[in-house]
C-alpha cells in the first residue's frame, strides 16, 4: 500500500503554521495538543494500522520555510510486521534558512521475518537546525523474539547545501553480522542515535563535554562532534522506551539551545540597528551591556582558539618526532 | 621504481605516518574488560577485518582504485573525500585518517614526487578537502604499478598487523598468539579481497554501531595512550 505525508511548515509573524499539508489512509496527521499554547508548530503522525506491513511504501516529505520551528512526533512504536517482499520508507526534508525541524520518533521494532528499508535524505540551508534521532530494537524482546527479523538498513543522508556532510549506513541483517558480539550490540538489545546539525553545535558540544560526564548503568553512550556544525550521540541500552525519554531529552536541550541562541542573535541585531541612528543619545544601559557581554564573550573564544592551534600543532610536531624516532631505530 | 619493493616500504608498520599511535576505539574495549584475552582479541581482529574494514578503509581504497583507473576528474575524486568524511562519524577517527593522509603524502612525495598525489596533498592544505588515508594509499600504490589486488591484500594486511600488535601491547596478549592470528586470518584476508569489487554501492561505509560508540568513548577516557 502506498502512503504520503506532506507537511510544510511556514512562519507568520511569531508563529509557525502549518500550510497545504496532505496525507493519506492509514496515517494522519494532527496538531499535537492545542495549537495555541506555544508559538512552534508541533505536529503528531498517528497511524490506524497495526504497523507496517508487506508492501507498504511510505513516502514523508517535510517542508521547514524560512525561520519556521517544527516538532514532529510519533504516537507509538513502529512496527515491523512479518513479510516476504520487504516495506520501504522514504523520507524527504527540506529546512531553510533558520528553521529548526525536530524530530525523534518511537523506537522501530522489527518482528521476525521482517524486511525494511527506510531511506532519509535530509537537505539544510546554510543557517538550517536539524534535530534527528532514531532507535532500533532487536524485536520483540520480551516475547523472546530479538534478531530474528530478516533485513533492516537505514539509509540517512545529511546535506548542507550541497555538501553531504552526515551520512548513517546503517545495515543490521541478522544471516550477515554478527549482533552479539565485539563491534556491535555486545549483550544490549537496542541501538540509538542521535544527530544535531546547527551553526550553534559546535559550542553545544563544548557544553554537552561538561553535561555527560559520567555513563548511566543503564546504557552506554558516546558522543563527538562528528562534522564542523554537527554532533552525533549514539547509545545502546536494553529498554526501548528508557532510550527513548533520553533521546528526547537530549533533543529538547538541542532545541532550547537553538531557540536560544536564535533570541540572543536577535535581540543582538536589534541592539546594533537601534544603535546605528546617531540621534538615540540615550541607548538603554541595559542593551549596552549585553553588546559588552558579547564582546567579551567572542574575545574569550578567540583567546581559546588562538591557544588551541599551538596545542594541535605541537601535537603534530610530537607524533612526527615520535616517528621520526622509530625511523631511527 | 620496483613495485613489490615500493608496496613493502609504504604498507611497513614501520613507515613513519604515525599509524602505531592510533588503535581505532580498541583502547576503550580493553579498558571495559571486553577485549580481554587472546579468544577475545582473535574476535575483535577477524570482526574489524570483516564488518569494519571491510565495508570503510578497504572499500574506500577500491573505489579510489576505481577512480583512478577511469581517469576520473577531480571532482569525483572530492566527492569520495566528502563522503568519507561524511561517514567516518566519530571526530578522532576522522582525524586519524587526515593526518594519516597526510604524513603518508609528505614522506611519499619525497621519496618519488607523484602529481596526483601532491595536488591530493595541496588541496588537504588549502581546506578544500579533508584527506583520507585509504585515497592517499590507492593513489600512490597506483602511480607505482603496484595491482589493486596486491595494494588490497597489504592494506588488509597491514592494518591486522597494527590490531594485533595494538593487541600485544594493550590487553596484552603473548606475541607468539598475536601472530598467530596474524597468520590465521590469512584465508578471511584472501576471501574479503576477492570479493572487495562485487561490493555494492549501498553496502560502502556499514557503520558498526557498538565501536562507533566506543571510538565516542575513546575522548573522555581517563588515561590513554593512544590518540584514538
Amino acid at each position: 500500500m502506498l502512503s504520503t505525508i506532506k507537511i510544510n511548515a511556514e512562519r507568520e509573524g511569531a508563529l509557525t503554521l502549518l500550510k497545504e499539508s496532505c496525507h493519506n489512509a492509514p496515517y494522519k496527521v494532527i496538531h499535537y495538543g492545542s495549537r495555541h499554547l506555544h508559538e512552534h508548530l508541533e505536529l503528531i503522525m498517528m497511524s490506524s494500522s497495526p504497523g507496517i506491513m508487506d508492501g507498504d511504501e511510505i513516502d514523508i516529505e517535510v517542508n521547514v520555510h524560512e525561520h519556521a520551528q517544527l516538532k514532529l512526533f510519533t504516537q507509538s512504536f513502529s512496527k515491523l510486521h512479518p513479510m516476504e517482499t520487504g516495506a520501504l520508507q522514504r523520507t524527504n526534508v527540506q529546512v531553510k534558512k533558520g528553521g529548526i525541524y525536530k524530530f525523534i520518533p518511537h523506537p522501530i521494532t522489527p518482528f521476525a521475518n521482517s524486511i525494511f528499508r527506510t531511506v532519509n535524505e535530509i537537505h539544510l540551508d546554510e543557517n538550517a537546525n536539524l534535530i534527528w534521532g532514531d532507535i532500533i530494537a532487536s524485536g520483540r524482546v520480551h516475547s523472546g523474539e530479538s534478531f530474528q527479523f530478516t533485513r533492516l538498513h537505514s539509509i540517512t543522508k545529511v546535506y548542507r547545501g550541497k555538501k553531504l556532510v552526515l551520512f548513517d549506513n546503517q545495515l543490521l541483517e541478522p544471516g550477515r553480522q554478527p549482533f552479539d558480539s565485539i563491534l556491535f550490540y555486545e549483550r544490549y538489545t537496542h541501538q540509538a542515535t542521535l544527530i544535531y546539525v546547527s551553526p550553534y553545535a559546535a559550542e553545544l558540544k563544548t557544553e554537552l563535554d561538561e553535561i555527560l560526564t559520567s555513563q548511566y548503568d543503564e546504557f552506554s553512550f558516546g558522543f563527538t562532534q562528528c562534522g564542523p556544525n554537527a554532533i552525533m550521540i549514539r547509545a545502546m541500552g536494553d529498554e526501548g522506551v528508557m532510550l527513548y525519554d533520553w533521546l528526547s531529552a537530549m533533543g529538547q536541550l538541542c532545541w532550547e539551545f537553538t531557540v536560544h541562541k536564535q533570541e540572543e542573535e536577535q535581540a543582538e541585531l536589534e541592539t546594533e540597528q537601534a544603535a546605528e541612528p546617531k540621534a538615540e543619545k540615550a541607548e538603554p544601559a541595559a542593551k549596552k551591556q549585553t553588546k559588552r557581554t558579547k564582546k567579551e564573550v567572542t574575545a574569550k573564544g578567540r583567546a581559546k582558539k588562538a591557544k588551541a592551534i599551538p596545542e594541535a600543532a605541537a601535537e603534530i610536531e610530537l607524533e612526527e618526532v615520535l616517528a621520526e624516532a622509530v625511523i631511527e631505530k | 621504481m620496483q613495485p613489490l619493493l615500493t608496496l613493502l616500504q609504504i604498507n611497513d608498520s614501520m613507515f613513519p605516518i604515525g599509524s602505531f599511535t592510533h588503535s581505532y576505539g580498541l583502547e576503550s574495549y580493553v579498558s571495559k574488560g571486553i577485549v580481554k584475552d587472546t579468544p577475545s582479541a582473535r574476535v575483535y581482529a577477524n570482526n574489524m577485518l570483516r564488518h569494519s574494514i571491510y565495508y570503510n578503509d578497504a572499500a574506500f581504497l577500491q573505489k579510489a582504485w576505481a577512480l583512478l583507473e577511469a581517469k576520473k576528474s577531480v571532482r569525483e575524486f572530492q566527492k569520495l573525500d566528502e563522503m568519507i568524511t561524511a561517514l567516518k562519524a566519530p571526530a578522532e577517527i576522522r582525524d586519524a585518517s587526515k593526518k594519516l593522509a597526510i604524513r603518508f603524502l609528505k614522506l611519499t612525495q619525497a621519496l618519488h614526487p607523484v602529481k596526483r598525489c601532491s595536488n591530493y596533498l595541496a588541496k588537504i592544505q588549502e581546506g578544500q578537502l579533508h584527506g583520507h588515508y585509504a585515497v592517499a594509499f590507492a593513489m600512490y600504490a597506483h602511480a607505482s604499478g603496484i595491482t589493486l589486488k596486491d595494494a588490497l591484500l597489504a592494506f588488509y594486511y597491514n592494518s591486522l598487523n597494527g590490531i594485533v600488535t595494538n593487541c600485544a601491547k594493550l590487553v596484552p596478549i603473548g606475541q607468539g598468539d598475536a601472530q598467530k592470528i596474524l597468520f590465521d586470518l590469512q584465508a578471511t584476508i584472501k576471501e574479503l579481497v576477492d570479493e572487495q569489487e562485487n561490493m555494492e554501492e549501498e553496502m560502502v561505509g556499514l557503520c558498526c554501531i557498538g565501536q562507533e560508540i566506543r571510538c565516542m568513548q575513546h575522548e573522555k577516557q581517563y588515561s590513554r595512550l593512544y590518540i584514538s
